[in-house]
């Protein structure tokens, strides 16, 4: 595999474990905002199962296949 | 005649393949057909199992448990993957079947809140729950199993079979759906018919026991626990093992996540779309999505089929690119096709006609308008006022704002225009097979056999269960949130594509960086 493939490669992961960080205060920030705004109970379930599910599940993703993308696991894919 | 012998094995190879296939895909259907069932009734589930005060929060409840289910799917497959790696694929997935079976036939049977009151949303919602863990554990198991009986050269093309079953399940949903609404009225149908297609599950059920029964265990698995090479701790060995670990999050971000949305898009939002955004009546729109299914669903063999020569990346991306460039043009033709707004009424035509009558305690106006459209599109709008007939009441639910009427819209339209969507969504349904039809051939491959039941069907169960499954509930609160004041039209019918376009770029990104365009090989042990 080239070196420059491999560079991005890892590149690209800085950005995946960005977006896994960036995503928590982010989503937090706007079920507070909407709840706020708006106390309903669909509200509340709407968050509820966004914060709770699908934010760790992309978070937790993102950040550790940023890190093994940086680390260069991926550098060689069988 | 050594060739004759040699003719002779590979002619029974293909015939033994072939029973594990339709036993395997008859079960896999049943299970899909058992868990499209309750969310192709959400409205009238929402409507006899919670409150009606706010058709939405009805709506939105039921949507949640719809995704509840999705969302304990994950868990399935950890449960019954581990089982699976343990003690074999072949009871671990009679006893799925069992499971999601019971809890079928069991929803048809749960009196509702009129009745029971807060028992009934509760019964229903721990019934979807099992209904959910039973199918994360069959999904990986059937693909695992028919995976580990296909020839090399060929898994593309036999796994492909159990990628059809996801799709016929929702067919046959469909189907029976609206057999049992048309024999019966649509009264009927919403007072308890709705029954009947849950009920029928525990027939289907019983017949695909009978078959699992008689087939026999994976030869893989059978040649690994025989030699005492199975894992003691799949669970362990498939997310603790960074080498494992790396496989299943590339799997997960470059595969499933955008296949899941891209598959919830395509067979779920699409009817969705044409219910609420375009209006257009029951029977009509499930009849364009069951056409649509019926004309792409051989696609998913052709491109497993095709996988087996060019490589399952390589589809797969195409799949996620080209839908991640279609889909806002596609859903505007098909909002633009059913807005009332671009169509020339025939007012002559027209008739409105008001109903007046006590029902209980209250009055109820009910006014229905007829209208015509010169390209033959018609359309009827029913609007059902309630008024307590006690005036305290009255002034009471008038003050708080809860005497606004309830208003149903119904587009039927004309031939062409039925074609036209029907054309829509089955180029929708392509990309699905494109992303979902090489996808069970990818995730088997690229995991060893002693973890394969549980390291594969994690990511697949949450890219489709969780991110994939959440899309009918994340796209309609996008559409919700565009929409200027209650009662007033979303600003942008569009909105709720949002979440598939964006979780199926960051897939193709990852996809085409990461993953390699491997083909054929599986890891014996």
């Amino acid at each position: 595999m080239s070196i420059i493939m491999s560079a991005i490669k890892k590149l690209f992961g800085i950005v995946w474990s960005l977006m896994g960080i960036g995503i928590i205060p982010l989503v937090i920030m706007q079920a507070m905002k909407e709840i706020a705004a708006k106390p309903s109970e669909e509200n509340w379930i709407f968050w509820s199962i966004v914060i709770v599910v699908l934010m760790p599940i992309i978070a937790f993703s993102l950040i550790t296949f940023g890190v093994f993308a940086l680390k260069g696991e991926y550098d060689v894919i069988e | 005649m050594a060739k004759n012998v040699a003719d002779s094995g590979q002619i029974e190879e293909v015939s033994s393949t072939r029973r594990v296939i339709a036993a395997s895909s008859v079960g896999t259907l049943i299970e899909w057909y058992d868990f499209y069932i309750f969310g192709t009734l959400a409205k009238i589930i929402s409507e006899q199992f919670f409150p009606k005060d706010n058709p939405t929060a009805a709506l939105l409840a039921t949507l949640a448990t719809f995704a509840a289910g999705f969302v304990v799917r994950p868990f399935g497959a950890l449960f019954f993957g581990r089982l699976g790696d343990l003690i074999g694929r072949k009871y671990t997935f009679l006893v799925t079947l069992v499971i999601m079976g019971g809890s079928t036939f069991a929803i048809g049977l749960v009196p509702g809140y009129k009745t029971i009151g807060f028992f009934a949303p509760a019964i229903v919602f721990i019934l979807r729950l099992l209904q959910g863990l039973a199918l994360g554990g069959e999904y990986g198991g059937a693909a695992t199993y028919v995976a580990e009986h296909s020839p090399d050269g060929q898994r593309g093309f036999w796994t492909s079979f159990i990628q059809t079953t996801a799709t016929l399940g929702l067919f046959l949903a469909l189907g029976v759906i609206l057999i049992v609404r048309h024999t019966l009225s649509v009264p009927v149908f919403e007072d308890w018919g709705w029954r009947i297609p849950f009920i029928v599950s525990a027939l289907l059920v019983g017949v695909s026991i009978f078959i699992r029964m008689k087939m026999s265990e994976s030869p893989m698995f059978a040649k690994m626990k025989k030699e005492g090479k199975t894992s003691a701790n799949p669970l362990a060995e498939s997310f603790k093992q960074k080498d494992n670990l790396k496989m299943v999050l590339i799997a997960l971000l470059g595969a499933t996540a955008g296949q899941g949305v891209v598959w919830y898009t395509g067979q779920f939002y699409a009817l969705s779309f044409l219910q609420n955004a375009c209006n257009i009546e029951f029977e009509q729109s499930n009849t364009i999505i069951l056409i649509a299914l019926a004309v792409a669903t051989p696609f998913f063999v052709v491109f497993g089929a095709l996988s087996d020569k060019i490589g399952r990346k390589y589809i797969m991306m195409a799949g996620m690119l080209i839908a991640v460039l279609s889909y806002k043009p596609l859903y505007q033709m098909m909002y633009d096709s059913a807005n009332l707004k671009n169509k020339t009424e025939v007012v002559e035509s027209t008739t409105v006609e008001t109903k007046e009558a006590v029902k209980d305690t209250d009055n109820v106006i009910t006014t229905v308008t007829n209208k015509t459209f010169t390209d033959g599109t018609t359309y009827k709008e029913t609007v059902k006022q309630t008024i307590p007939l006690d005036a305290a009441k009255k002034a009471e639910l008038a003050a708080a704002g809860k005497l606004k009427p309830e208003t149903k819209k119904s587009v039927i339209l004309p031939q062409s225009l039925f074609y036209k969507m029907i054309g829509i969504v089955f180029i929708q349904v392509i990309f699905v097979t494109m992303v979902y039809g090489p996808i069970a051939a990818f995730l088997v491959e690229i995991f060893p056999t002693r973890i394969r039941y549980t390291s594969m069907s994690l990511p697949y169960h949450i890219g489709n269960g969780v991110f994939g499954g959440l899309v009918p509930l994340i796209s309609t609160r996008l559409v919700e949130a565009t929409r200027p004041a209650a009662g007033l039209p979303p600003a942008d019918p569009l909105a709720g594509l949002m979440y598939p376009i964006l979780i199926a770029s960051v897939s193709f990104v990852i996809g085409m960086l990461y993953i390699s365009n491997k083909t054929n090989n599986m890891d014996v042990e």
